[in-house]
């Protein structure tokens, strides 16, 4: 980690020599990786496994070799790509000519092993896909796999040409859209809520979703679809209110997170859970009666680096970023599933074998490319935003900069307003701005960044855990308005040093959280007081149970819990009775053998429970006699514990003994007590005959459910905090990059022509797999082009765009124009720089108003008076998307009203 | 963490057994809660599975004992598991042999039995992550326990860790796999010992060397050591309480090792000032409270005992005041007439002393707190009726009985105005409807002013049009009143740093003024 570290922040460190302000844009990027990452580390396998023939090697990446005379070594793998230059793969550059032709020899020998592993030895009867993990120690490699159950059509060998119309056809529109839509199965509460909002009820349909042609309802910009966290009405009160922290819409989304994956409602489906493989474009009218029980798994493995500590940074970088990876695997899934029904179409079988071997090389290309370039691309070294919450010391040097850079922008694109344009647009799409600005109801703390952290959202995190990294990612994506849609920014341009400052601006307005990691010191993992070492006390304290007889310890009831939810009509008297006499036995019984030492430990944790708790403590007899003369039909709960939690966390401190020894008495006493219980059901089985074994098992019964757990201390740990390396926030602000890419929220690129390729099936493969782990209504991508000036988003929604063009121009936002404009106009007067993007943040903040004037307007209106909101509000119809969008983040039903 | 850890093992006679299992019991949501307890048609879906030969019901533990011996079970029936409070959040971690909650009930079966006998991992010994939506995600790590008298002399285990959130469990496994090791590391070396201690006692490979093998016998004997469990292996007695600990400080570890930091915006300076006078009232209170205690009797001013009280919106003590009342700025200015509503929030705006004096306190309460919402909180100070004038510097909105005169200087300067509330004489009349305050009153507006008021500022411009628009509901007149405070207020904090703060010339501070 370490190298990784100061790889990172070297540039820092130079300019925290310096201390003058250097320029932004020719600073230094990095990637993460620490060496070279080979292609051919990226191994592809397909398997299947069927009822009567077993395993088959549908494809193995291993098997599989390049025959080209010209290129005797062409293998694309085999020459790692300059690591400063772009991933070319061979069957890219080469598109134009002839396909390359393959030779499929042997399957390698492990992939016996390989399959086993992939379908595992018994087979399951779900229909979903399952996914899995494995790592493989030697030679170390880590494979994923996901396996699928087969869908065949209605009819799988009527095959004609004009199915390669279809197929064409459906490439625009892919054909398993309907099949997830159709395929969600809402058996979880949390869908069937959803279910019956209203919104949803309107548009039940997801495979209408993507409406395309429908230009008329173009400018409101918003999809129709239900999301699921759009849908779940507001559990929440809007912001403003009495809950009115800044955060709530981050707040909700969190929490509708931790909901949504919450162990304690049990398994709940959620959404495209029974996504399949077809082996047939007519997946909607397939038969029943046609489906064989049949499986195949797309298995992807990675050979992990030699060395150490390369292979620890890839497995951190890999498991962290594995959204990313899992969705480029569906996309890999899906040209496998093309492959197949398309090579099944051609009758000479040599042919068919080329062509099916070509269609999977060049999607494992693009699968080993998106790879590589995700781990080596270079990256923003300086995100500004991120840079300003963990910087605190730096702010002024990181204000002053980011502002002669936005003012040297600003003058470049002038005539045609190309940074207005291109931050209305983000703005509009990168939200996670939004709750940056909220007003916090807490009272600020001088942090330096001059805004306070969420409190309430802090809270959250410790009492319903979510998922932080998937938070960041939807922040990065702009996925906080409803219903969700994700964005990405791409800058274009040949003038390096202006894209990188293009990039560097932005990377204040796309923003996200800050993660930071907590772990324990190395050191603390050998401890063997380590808490994850169970078997630590039996070291300290080595014997135990053979030196000590069991014997009755008047302390013992306050040793555990007794949490007694007394109700007189469910609980039989009896037991109550027969606990009671248990009880009383042991506190009547003495010890006459106790050593010294345990004595002693005894009398402290004695004193300890008393001041803990005072007069309750001391006698169980009188807790219960409280709790029998109080029956009443409440619920009464009687506590008793010995050595609180907050008790164990002083251990490091000057306290330290008698909390330790009170700790080891502790442990002593449950173990002994543990003894006994084990003794007394011992000694009942055995004295009971067969005959009062229903008896004793009712009573187990009761026992299991009425009596409560003996508590014991959490026990504390000691963490250091530190930043986290691997998050999104570093790793998907990508810096000038040799190509574009589909992952990064923000990255510049030098030439749009692979970006024309590829975006829109990149945007339709986002909405059907999203990296997100979240249903998502549309994907949009901003493109700038910092050569013509122009910025254009372009949506998933495929919209008709004229002359070739790839999306829409964006409309300028007078109040975003203005908001620059003033912000760098002090700057030009030489205001001091942290003023001025404080006076940047104020002014976002105004925006943030006036999108809750503007939801409350539409909340009683049916039209839009662009007159009355201009005058009253200052809103003006160019503003009006802006605001829309930001207002669904508050206020779901902005959208339906704008639909 | 939202998982949850369960110890399972591979016994040799009834195969795969979840042995130990310690869940998160997290506090009831701080918002409506989900219906979560109990998922109507959860039985049907147990039933389902059944088929698959993966469910056994939760607490039918009849059954269980019937095919259950010493190697499957880790707590005695009898015993009620083990409980740790986290006190911070209140997440209770919970362990027993079997979860609680009857849903998660086959979710762990499912686990237990696909980590011991479906998957595979290389070596038999490892991690593995599996999963689907159906039946949650499953991080695994199988490893084996040293055991003389077992079959191998070895037994197979698995710690699985169950979630929901498929995403989190990958993330993690880094975490997951450094510390389950450690667990099973310390379960193999402690098991390493009894084993090799046993071995000196009496070498079972030598035992099993010279006794004949006789097909009538090896199952007898078989089924009689099957039967260890993991205390005996370890010779720990404590093992379980031990584990619990391990796994509940493993979910809370695992569950916090990644903190967000997430700014908020900073608190409107409406916010800021109610908070600092929050902060001066307790205080006060404070200091009142040691000062009693002291035995002296301090008497506040009435201004100040009125102002800490006016701040806050004190509808309750205005609903006790009978009569007719302002409702809204719209209100106001309806009654007023936009005129005499425009020159009034004009000296509002400017900051100026506004008098009401009049017989009806309510009344005259009521005006006040519509006004305020001109106003940021900070530049509010209301007397809301006084038996006496105030001073201008003490308070800008000033109440005052009928018969109080008005300073000759206040009434003169230009900096003020007053309102007269006069009682329109209409001889003794039917009670008349609340709403209808101009049959009840007159109101003579009077001020020194000589200042047009009919020009500006843009702000009451602003202000005006969101008013006299009947199509914008009162809400969202607020909202529109609270954007252009703010937006105002943003221009103070520019104007007020460049002229205070840096001291500059004035066309400097005309171009500042521009562009804010």
């Amino acid at each position: 980690m370490p190298t990784l570290l100061q790889k990172l922040f070297s540039k820092r460190a130079v300019g925290n020599d310096n201390g003058n302000a250097r320029d932004c844009s020719t600073a230094a990027e990095q990637c993460w990786a620490s060496s070279e990452f080979d292609l051919a580390q990226i191994r592809l396998i397909v398997c299947q496994e069927c009822e009567r023939r077993g395993r088959q090697v549908l494809f193995d990446s291993k098997a599989i070799h390049k025959l080209d005379a010209s290129e005797p070594t062409a293998d694309e793998t085999k020459t790692p790509p300059n690591r400063s230059g772009a991933c070319h793969i061979g069957s890219q550059a080469s598109e134009k000519e002839k396909p390359p032709t393959y030779q499929y020899t042997r399957p390698a020998s492990d992939v016996n092993m390989l399959g086993e592993m992939m379908f595992g030895s018994v087979s399951m009867s779900y229909k979903g896909s399952t996914l899995k993990i494995h790592h493989i120690r030697s030679p170390p490699q880590l494979m994923v796999s996901k396996v699928f159950s087969t869908r065949f059509g209605s009819s799988t060998s009527g095959s004609t040409n004009m199915l390669q119309d279809s197929f064409e056809s459906s490439q625009t529109f892919p054909s398993h859209t309907s099949s997830i839509g159709v395929c969600r199965v809402p058996s979880a509460p949390l869908l069937c809520l959803a279910r019956s909002a209203s919104f949803f009820a309107a548009h039940s349909n997801p495979v209408d979703m993507p409406s395309r042609g429908h230009s008329e309802d173009g400018d409101s910009g918003i999809a129709r679809s239900a999301s699921l966290s759009s849908l779940l009405a507001t559990p929440l009160p809007s912001p403003g209110s009495s809950f009115s922290s800044g955060c709530a819409s981050s707040y909700q989304r969190r929490w509708l997170r931790s909901q949504a994956t919450s162990l304690q409602h049990g398994p709940m489906p959620r959404w495209n859970t029974e996504e399949m493989f077809s082996l047939s474009d007519e997946s909607c009218s397939s038969n029943p009666a046609m489906i064989r029980r049949k499986k195949i798994a797309i298995s992807i493995i990675i050979s992990l680096p030699e060395r150490e500590e390369e292979n620890h940074n890839f497995q951190e970088f890999f498991f962290s970023h594995f959204p990313l990876f899992e969705s480029h695997m569906n996309k890999l899934k899906t040209a496998i599933e093309r492959a197949m029904i398309v090579c099944r179409r051609i009758a000479e079988s040599s042919q068919r074998v080329q062509v099916y071997l070509c269609r999977v090389m060049e999607a494992l290309g693009e699968f080993r490319m998106t790879v590589w370039n995700l781990y080596m691309a270079p990256l923003i070294s300086e995100p500004v935003w991120l840079s300003m919450i963990s910087q605190s010391t730096e702010r002024n040097l990181l204000c002053q900069r980011f502002l002669k850079e936005m003012s040297l922008l600003m003058d470049h694109g002038a005539k045609s307003q190309f940074l207005s344009a291109l931050l209305t647009a983000v703005l509009t799409h990168h939200l996670a701005w939004v709750p940056t600005v909220m007003p916090s109801s807490l009272p600020p703390i001088k942090t330096a960044c001059q805004k306070p952290a969420s409190q309430t959202v802090d809270l959250l995190a410790k009492s319903h855990p979510y998922n932080p990294l998937w938070a960041q990612l939807g922040d990065l994506y702009g996925a906080l308005g409803s219903p969700v849609r994700v964005c990405r920014t791409v800058v274009v341009g040949c003038r390096r040093e202006l894209v990188q400052r293009v990039l560097y601006i932005l990377s204040y307005f796309i923003r996200c959280s800050d993660l930071q990691e907590h772990v324990q010191p190395q050191g603390q993992m050998e401890n063997p007081d380590n808490p994850t070492n169970p078997c630590s006390s039996q070291t300290t304290d080595p014997t135990p149970e053979k030196t000590f007889p069991p014997k009755p310890d008047p302390l013992k009831p306050t040793a555990c819990v007794i949490e007694k939810a007394l109700n007189p009509e469910s609980v039989p008297g009896t037991s109550v009775e027969q606990n009671n006499d248990t009880l009383l036995t042991d506190t009547k019984s003495t010890n006459p053998s106790s050593s010294l030492e345990s004595s002693t430990v005894r009398l402290e944790c004695a004193e300890m429970g008393q001041e803990c708790f005072g007069e309750d403590s001391d006698s169980v007899g009188g807790g219960l006699e409280h709790i029998l003369a109080n029956q009443s039909p409440l619920l009464h709960r009687v506590q008793f514990h010995i050595g609180s939690p907050r008790e164990t966390e002083n251990e490091g401190q000057a306290g330290d003994l008698s909390g330790a020894g009170c700790g080891r008495g502790l442990d002593r006493k449950l173990h002994q007590r543990l003894l006994t219980d084990i003794r007394r059901n011992e000694s009942t089985d055995s004295a009971l005959g067969d005959s009062d074994d229903e008896e004793t098992s009712l009573q187990e019964l009761y026992m299991a459910t009425e009596q409560k757990e003996y508590e014991l201390p959490l026990p504390s740990y000691h963490v250091e905090s530190r930043a986290s390396v691997n998050h999104f926030g570093r790793s998907l602000l990508g810096g000038y990059c040799p190509q574009y890419m589909p992952d990064f929220a923000l990255h510049g690129i030098s030439s749009d022509l692979r970006l024309k390729q590829c975006l829109m099936s990149d945007l339709e493969h986002t909405v059907l797999h999203p990296a997100l782990d979240e249903p998502v209504a549309e994907a949009l991508c901003i493109v700038a082009d910092t050569d013509r000036l122009s910025v254009q988003v372009v949506t998933s929604q495929r919209r008709v765009c004229e002359g070739g063009r790839l999306g829409r121009d964006v409309m300028v936002s007078n109040l975003v124009h203005t908001l620059i404009t003033s912000a760098l106009q002090l700057y030009a007067l030489n205001i001091a720089s942290d003023f001025c993007v404080m006076h940047l943040e104020d002014r976002l903040q105004e925006l943030y108003f006036k999108s809750r004037s503007l939801a409350e307007y539409l909340r009683g209106q049916t039209r839009v008076h662009v007159k009355e909101l201009g005058l009253a509000l200052g809103i003006e119809s160019s503003d009006i998307p802006l605001l829309a969008a930001v207002a669904s983040t508050h206020s779901p039903f902005v959208a339906q009203i704008l639909l | 963490m939202n998982a949850l850890v369960a110890l399972c093992h591979f016994c040799e006679l009834h195969g795969p057994r979840t042995l130990f299992c310690t869940e998160a019991v997290h506090p009831p949501s701080p918002s409506p809660p989900q219906p979560g307890s109990a998922i109507p048609g959860d039985r049907d879906r147990e039933a389902d599975r059944e088929g698959e030969g993966l469910t056994m019901r939760a607490n039918s533990s009849a059954t269980q004992r019937a095919d259950m011996c010493e190697g499957c079970r880790s707590l005695p029936a009898s015993h009620p598991g083990f409980v740790s409070v986290d006190s911070e959040t209140g997440i209770r971690y919970l362990s027993h042999q079997h979860p609680r909650q009857p849903q998660l009930f086959s979710v762990v079966r499912q686990a237990c039995v696909r980590s011991l006998s479906c998957e595979v991992c290389p070596g038999r010994e490892g991690p593995i992550f599996f999963g689907d939506e159906q039946h949650g995600f499953v991080f695994s790590h199988t490893f084996f326990i040293k055991d003389s008298l077992a079959r191998g002399f070895q037994r197979w285990y698995s710690i699985v860790v169950v979630a929901m959130d498929r995403i989190y469990l990958i993330n993690s496994w880094p975490f997951l796999l450094r510390h389950l090791r450690q667990t099973i590391q310390s379960l193999q070396d402690t098991a390493l010992k009894v084993f090799d201690n046993e071995q000196c006692v009496c070498p079972q490979r030598a035992v099993r060397m010279n006794s004949a093998f006789s097909p009538a016998v090896f199952p007898h004997q078989r089924s009689g050591n099957a039967a260890r469990s993991l205390t005996s292996l370890t010779q720990h007695s404590n093992l379980w309480a031990s584990l619990h600990s391990s796994f509940s400080w493993l979910l809370k570890a695992c569950g916090s090792r990644l903190t967000e930091k997430l700014l908020e915006g900073a608190p409107t300076e409406d916010t800021l000032v109610l908070i600092e006078r929050q902060t001066e009232q307790e205080e006060e209170m404070s200091g009142w409270d040691c000062a009693e205690g002291g035995g002296s009797n301090p008497q506040p001013s009435q201004s100040e005992s009125v102002q800490p009280k006016d701040f806050q919106f004190d509808d309750g003590r205005q609903e006790d005041l009978l009569g007719p009342k302002f409702k809204s700025l719209r209100h106001l200015r309806q009654v007023l007439g936009a005129n005499d509503f425009r020159q009034l929030a004009w000296h509002v705006l400017m900051g100026n002393q506004v008098i009401w004096r009049g017989a009806d306190p309510g009344l005259i309460q009521s005006a006040f707190n519509v006004l305020k919402a001109l106003l940021p909180v900070g530049c509010v100070r209301a007397v809301s009726y006084s038996p006496h004038y105030e001073e201008a510097y003490r308070c800008n909105f000033l109440g005052l009985s009928p018969d109080v005169p008005i300073p000759a200087h206040v009434s003169s300067s230009e900096f003020s105005m007053l309102v007269d509330v006069l009682n329109v004489e209409r001889g003794c009349v039917n009670p008349v409807s609340d709403d209808d305050i101009l049959s009840l009153y007159q109101f003579n507006i009077s001020s020194a002013n000589t200042q047009p008021t009919d020009k500006g500022p843009t702000l009451l411009n602003k202000i005006e049009v969101a008013l006299s628009n009947e199509n914008l509901s009162v809400e969202v007149v607020s909202l529109c009143l609270l954007c252009l405070k703010e937006e105002w207020m943003n221009k103070v904090k520019v104007l007020f740093k460049f002229s205070k703060v840096d001291g500059r010339g004035k066309e400097d501070t005309q171009k500042v003024l521009a562009c804010a």
